[in-house]
């Protein structure tokens, strides 16, 4: 049985569309990730997903029944929000019993369930509380209880870890993925930061203008960008990407931009339907070293514009015939800015018309 | 740090120049008959109760008490109840020309009495609410409406809407999480608004004045203001009056102050 499906979704606000036949399917328990800039869509897709929003067309399954006509209260959902929207007059027992309250749960039932999620966050001794008494991470908290309490067919969060700071964040999102494991339910988690996508999900849609651009595990996404949209969007810093031209040859790919030409290793295939046109060449800056490899690489001399150090390793700004080269290399550099230095490049991502050219593995 | 003794002493100016007027009648209120007509006047009073038994008694004032509450608490609870629906509509929902309904709301607001004084007449003739009540209470209502709204509309506004999706997936309808989420909230506006509203109602001379001739259904400020003596102005009986008169609204303002220190300290909604 499916967690959620989306068919053919599509919203519009007056003449502005947002969403563009948006479907996405969700196993049951899986843990789905939407990944975008922000006023991708991905906020007002999971409004629709839990009835805030009308849809313009399309439909929405939740656990394998059609949930369109239903009011938000009957989708039988939860949703964390980004500023947790804690009622502030109210105490967190109050606010965890709320939505059990107004669904007329008896009181025991609803005592047992305070009791059993109080337990699960650790945050019994806050029951007594009232939100503005609370720190940012203890509302956090809260906010998942009450979305748990309720014990729904699929938690939905927008941007829960947003509003943290960098090192409560990091721990949240670990807690979060025990948290999934223990409850097996299926979520859907709204972000625009990608770390949080690649930990967390099973499955990334990424979205971009209202589309979702790819669909698929983390690891996927990340090896085999589907467009040059999501290749720069994963990827810290973001992947190279060359606007430019190419022209097949016998064995090799060329591709120019400006006075910039890469020869990339590449048989025919029908994926390609003309033998010259424009493209985007991409390569991570992981895949750009310094020292002469033992494989295939494509070599390229530069200069040094600006190293970053990040400890561990560093960031190094490159122009290459005109163009910026960016690379990540964990060994220190012993050159300068302003110094020339040759750079070697593995694993090239090609786009034409926006979609993915299989390359060999080089 | 130069201006440092001017400030406490503009705000020390400023309370003593609008406490003037009233300490003057609270002082002539304490007269006899004989300091209040003294030339030169006396700063002195000699805590003589008398015009109070006076105002109280022959003048019947706890009628007009009686009578001012009914109007004024009549006319914040209707306002109210009018208000809240209406701002909470003009701060939430997705309506058309939201902007030109409150503009034109506050145009309402800025009408002199005078302009619309002829026509509420008629009407209230017409509906046979002339020397009653609720022909009083109805144009005070219609004259507070605006403000109201608008006060109310602008701490609606205020509240992150978060709060309001988190209680319609808790499973409120909208009326449910307007009176169990957002006016709790909005408790600090609630009280702003019914105390000017009350105070408006409290005070109003000139419609009480036009639609209430008969002296049964009088409110306060009529009825002070039409205190006949046989001979002379009944100076300290008016002063006696316009204190007891006076003494609701500090003791409402003050209750109500409490709660909205009380009600903007709970306010702390995170983002």
């Amino acid at each position: 049985m499916a967690g959620l499906a989306l068919q053919h979704v599509e919203k519009t606000f007056g003449r502005t569309r947002v969403l563009h036949d948006v479907s996405l399917e969700a196993g049951d328990g899986e843990f789905v990730v939407l990944l975008g800039p922000s006023g991708c869509g991905k906020s007002t897709l999971l409004r629709i997903i839990a009835g805030l929003e009308p849809q313009t067309r399309g439909s929405v399954h939740i656990g394998g029944r059609c949930v369109d006509t239903l009011p938000p209260p009957d989708r039988d959902i939860a949703m964390v929000f980004q500023h947790y929207a804690l009622y502030p007059h109210l105490t967190v027992r109050e606010n965890l019993a709320f939505g059990l309250k107004m669904r007329r749960e008896p009181k025991p039932v609803i005592e047992a369930r305070i009791a059993e999620t109080a337990a699960l966050l650790e945050i019994h001794d806050l029951l007594g509380r009232k939100p503005r008494e609370l720190s940012g991470g203890q509302q956090q908290r809260v906010a998942m209880g009450r979305a748990i309490v309720r014990k729904p067919t699929l938690f939905l969060f927008d941007e829960p870890l947003s509003n943290l700071d960098a090192r409560l964040r990091a721990s949240m999102r670990v807690e979060l993925k025990k948290l999934h494991r223990r409850l097996g339910t299926t979520m859907v988690y709204v972000t625009h930061d990608q770390a949080e996508a690649m930990t967390l999900g099973h499955t990334i849609a990424v979205m971009n203008h209202g589309r979702i651009q790819q669909v698929g595990r983390p690891d996927r996404i990340y090896h085999e960008p589907g467009t040059p949209f999501v290749a720069g969007f994963i990827g810290n810093p973001p992947m190279n990407l060359f606007e430019g031209s190419y022209r097949l040859h016998q064995r090799d790919l060329e591709f120019r931009a400006g006075d910039l030409t890469i020869r990339v290793p590449f048989q025919a295939h029908d994926l390609v339907g003309a033998d010259s046109g424009t493209a985007t060449l991409g390569v991570r800056p992981e895949d750009v070293t310094f020292e002469p490899p033992e494989s295939s690489h494509v070599a390229i001399t530069g200069t040094i514009d600006l190293i970053e150090n990040l400890g561990g390793d560093s960031v190094v700004y490159l122009i290459v015939k005109g163009q910026p080269l960016v690379a990540r290399t964990s060994p220190a550099l012993r050159q300068h800015p302003g110094d020339s230095i040759t750079a070697y490049m593995k694993n090239f991502h090609l786009f034409i018309n926006d979609n993915r050219v299989p390359l060999p593995s080089s | 740090m130069t201006n440092r003794p001017v400030l406490p002493g503009g705000i020390l100016l400023a309370v003593l120049g609008s406490l003037c007027p009233f300490l003057w009648f609270v002082l002539t209120s304490l007269k006899s008959q004989i300091q209040v007509e003294a030339i030169p006047p006396t700063w002195w009073a000699d805590g003589s109760l008398g015009f109070y038994t006076s105002a109280l008694i022959e003048h019947r004032l706890l009628h007009y008490v009686r009578n001012s509450v009914i109007v004024a608490g009549a006319t914040t609870v209707i306002a109210l109840v009018v208000a809240t629906p209406a701002a909470y509509a003009l701060a939430r929902l997705r309506l058309p020309r939201k902007a030109w309904i409150l503009s034109v709301l506050l145009c309402v607001a800025m009408f002199p009495p005078i302009v619309i004084a002829g026509p509420v007449w008629q009407i209230l003739e017409r509906l046979g609410g002339l020397n009653t009540h609720w022909g009083l209470v109805l144009p005070y209502v219609s004259l507070t409406l605006p403000l109201a709204v608008w006060i109310l509309a602008t701490f609606f506004h205020e509240l992150p809407f978060e709060l309001e999706e988190a209680a319609r997936i808790d499973g409120c309808t909208t009326w449910q999480a307007l009176y169990r989420i957002l006016l709790p909230l909005a408790a600090p506006g609630l009280f702003t608004t019914g105390i000017l509203t009350f105070i408006y109602a409290w005070n109003e001379f000139f419609f009480a004045l036009l639609i209430l001739t008969d002296p049964e259904r009088q409110t306060l400020p009529v009825g002070i203001a039409l205190f006949q003596g046989e001979f002379i102005m009944p100076w300290g009986e008016i002063a006696a009056a316009s204190v007891i008169a006076t003494l609701p609204l500090i003791i409402v303002v003050l209750l109500f102050q409490r709660g909205i220190i009380n009600g903007l300290s709970a306010g702390a909604v995170k983002g």
